[in-house]
């Protein structure tokens, strides 16, 4: 190789490794403080400050843990505490406090107080819709009372609480028990015209946290709750999912229950031409629970078992309409969605959906598919 | 014509390269805001604008393969002087065809530094928060100065090789976020007028013009493929992609959000989730990924650019690359020139009017100066004959 040649590879060389070092933005692992979840209530003393409360794991102590087998776990993350005018403020302040760059990318859990949810929560979310850091996968979630309470669990199953609270949204979700509320859905439903939000709904105390339901929007105020038998009505007749077991008091008996666990729904919207809207839900599923034996011919017992599931979905479906038309009025169904795609001239251009749903009439009916009762025969 | 021939690379370029060239020109920033621009006006029509702005632009293309048929192997900055001047007095070509080749020269120079200023904005505000603009600028630059080192037959092999990683990441990413769609959100689709389909169709217009560089590429296609079908071709490749990518974000999204998010597409990478959680934020390998989508799109129009300047000034390929390093200097304070981001939007917004009438206006008057002269010149013959 001529000396000239050799010359000019070593120039190449050295632009390419003084080139491919990386950028201004290279930041390692252990030089960010990841937060994993945020909790946005009102400060107790000052109504008009945010409380942020984040939950940032401390690497060395999960590494550790592990180990040692467990014990420590609740060590494993640091929960700290500001306030702020707004969020940004707030996450000011908790730079001030931290040795290392707040890194947002990791958050997966976004918790919000009842109290603040029901005052609105536009101002809250700008900052969220802005920073590209944050996930539009990530959950948010209302919490009843307080939302730090949320992060401040120790469910010793995990180290990482928010960990464990992740395991059992993502469970409940496979499941079709849990809806899948993402921040980008909460995004797109709040600026679509035809429809309005909903949050997923947790109680937490000092050890556990439970899933309670689905909070209702309006715009970006909460209106209400609905249980966990209205909600799960409402992902059978919402997105297709199967919902929690259905526990009916058998009729006829002392105290006897039949258990259903649907495994498929299928759901079907017809607008009729006098502006009525009609859900057909079809539940697939198994008796998985019968705690009286009622005699009688297993034909027959399918039969009587299928009509009454119905009725008893049907009542759950009526009190879930009640609820968001008569109560909350907020068209978290997207019925106003098949409305404008299919009667966008005839109903939707002449009507104002968000008061009109109020008074839309709708009717739900079931179709219950028993199919199997289990390895019991009768 | 034959002056600098002794090159073998001369008229090479097989069918393939010329789909790959345009389409990879086409392709570029102009996606990552497509489902926002498209459907502004079309709401949730918005995905019928790819599929008018292609087959305008394909009408465009034919008139442009045409010219190059009529003077196979010349490119644009050769058969300007034939079609305005004459035989007799050469000078006339000259004076006359160079405020059309300046104007060509211009516009391709300017849309460069758009695209590269769109994209830095796009990887300074979504993923590399810390780097100075001008870093991804100059980073761009210098790969485009890098290409413009060699031939044609280079460029066209670049971008045949970088035609996968610019097709497949779209195509992965519309398939992957329909398990998330809401396919309400796409009707009802007769509600809009014919003037608001008119204006979708021009919002998004910059996403369909880049095809104006085979006003010099053409010259070294194969005498032997079927351009016209080439054009087709890749403008049917494009118009797909992008209508795929709209009704992927009008479904997932809706029309209204769409409007609140600046970067659409990111968005959609965003939100899609890959299973078992392998790659999270994705959006950064996507932007990785595009870097050779949006470099495509600006080295080939850079070497368009400079290219040209080398044949008008009929120089060999040292005064192409010498070229090339001189006018990356000025071109780095064009892209700077936008004060924020809504600068840089409304100035791509008239980079696709000026595409609009480079497009359209220059064709047809070629077109139309043609067949002047061609009926002027049958006349004079019959004139000789009589």
């Amino acid at each position: 190789m001529s000396m000239g040649k050799f010359l000019r590879y070593f120039a190449l060389l050295i632009v390419c490794t003084s080139l491919l070092t990386g950028c201004w933005d290279r930041r390692e692992l252990e030089e960010r403080a990841s937060v994993l979840a945020i909790a946005i209530d009102q400060d107790e003393d000052d109504e008009n400050l945010y409380k942020m409360t984040v939950q940032i794991p401390i690497p060395i102590k999960i590494a550790g843990s592990s180990g040692k087998g467990g014990g420590s776990g609740a060590d494993a993350v640091k929960i700290m505490s500001v306030t702020g005018r707004t969020v940004t403020d707030a996450a000011n302040n908790l730079q001030m406090r931290l040795n290392q760059r707040l890194f947002l990318g990791h958050t997966r859990i976004l918790a919000l107080s009842e109290e603040i949810a029901r005052k609105g929560i536009q101002d809250i979310m700008d900052s969220f819709r802005r920073e590209p850091q944050i996930r539009r996968l990530l959950w948010p979630i209302v919490v009843r009372g307080k939302a730090s309470t949320l992060l401040e669990i120790k469910p010793r199953i995990e180290p990482i609480p928010v960990v464990f609270l992740m395991g059992l949204i993502e469970n409940g979700m496979k499941l079709g028990r849990i809806p899948d509320q993402t921040l980008g859905d909460y995004f797109n439903q709040t600026s679509n015209l035809t429809m309005e939000p909903f949050l997923n709904y947790v109680e937490a105390s000092k050890n556990e946290v439970s899933w309670k339901g689905v909070a209702v929007f309006r715009g970006h105020k909460m209106m209400g709750i609905l249980d966990h038998l209205q909600t799960w009505a409402l992902i059978q007749l919402r997105n297709e999912k199967p919902g929690g077991d259905i526990v009916i008091a058998l009729p006829k008996t002392k105290n006897g229950y039949v258990s259903f666990r649907p495994h498929f729904a299928k759901k079907k919207v017809t607008i009729q031409d006098d502006f009525s809207a009609t859900f057909h839900c079809e539940l697939q599923g198994d008796i998985v629970e019968l705690t009286e034996d009622l005699h009688i011919p297993p034909e027959q017992f399918v039969t009587q078992m299928q009509a009454l599931i119905k009725k008893e979905m049907e009542n759950r479906a009526k009190k879930l309409l009640q609820q968001l038309q008569k109560q909350y009025n907020s068209d978290i169904l997207k019925l106003g969605l098949t409305l404008r795609a299919k009667h966008y001239h005839d109903y939707w251009k002449t009507h104002d959906w968000k008061k009109d749903f109020r008074d839309f009439p709708i009717r739900v009916k079931y179709t219950i598919k028993l199919r199997r009762l289990g390895m019991e025969m009768q | 014509m034959n002056r600098r021939e002794g090159h073998g690379w001369h008229q090479t370029l097989s069918m393939w390269q010329q789909i790959c060239l345009i389409t990879s020109t086409l392709i570029g920033v102009g996606v990552l805001t497509l489902p926002r621009t498209t459907s502004s006006k079309l709401f949730e029509a918005g995905w019928i604008a790819p599929l008018i702005g292609s087959a305008g632009a394909f009408v465009s293309l034919w008139l442009i393969v045409k010219l190059s048929k009529r003077y196979p192997g010349e490119t644009f900055i050769e058969y300007s002087h034939k079609v305005w001047g004459s035989a007799r007095r050469p000078w006339v070509g000259k004076v006359f065809s160079l405020p059309w080749i300046c104007t060509y020269l211009v516009y391709l120079y300017f849309s460069t530094a758009v695209v590269s200023r769109v994209f830095g904005e796009v990887v300074v505000t979504s993923v590399l928060l810390q780097t100075p603009l001008e870093v991804i600028l100059i980073t761009m630059f210098l790969l485009v100065l890098f290409l413009c080192m060699h031939e044609v037959e280079v460029v066209a092999r670049v971008n045949e090789l970088l035609f996968p990683f610019i097709i497949l990441p779209l195509l992965f990413i519309a398939i992957a976020s329909f398990q998330k769609a809401e396919f309400g959100n796409l009707l009802p689709i007769n509600h809009v007028s014919m003037r608001s389909t008119a204006e979708g169709v021009y919002e998004g217009i910059y996403s369909y013009s880049g095809f104006e560089i085979m006003f010099v590429f053409f010259a070294y296609a194969n005498q032997n493929t079927n351009k016209e079908l080439a054009g087709f071709y890749s403008l049917l490749i494009a118009a797909l992609l992008y209508m795929l990518i709209v009704v992927a974000g009008i479904s997932v999204f809706g029309y209204e959000e769409l409007q609140r998010v600046t970067w659409p597409t990111l968005e959609l990478v965003k939100s899609t989730q890959v299973p078992g959680f392998i790659l999270e934020r994705l959006e950064s390998a996507f932007l990785a990924v595009w870097v050779s989508a949006v470099f495509t799109t600006v080295a080939n129009a850079y070497y368009a650019v400079v290219y040209s300047l080398r044949q008008l000034f009929r120089k060999g390929i040292r005064f192409q690359r010498v070229v090339a390093f001189v006018l990356l200097v000025p071109l780095f304070f064009f892209s700077r020139i936008p004060q924020n981001i809504t600068e840089v939007f409304k100035l791509a917004s008239l980079l696709g009017l000026s595409s609009l009438v480079i497009n359209l206006l220059f064709p047809v008057v070629y077109w139309v100066a043609i067949l002047i002269r061609d009926m002027v010149t049958r006349r004079e013959g019959r004139n000789v004959d009589g």
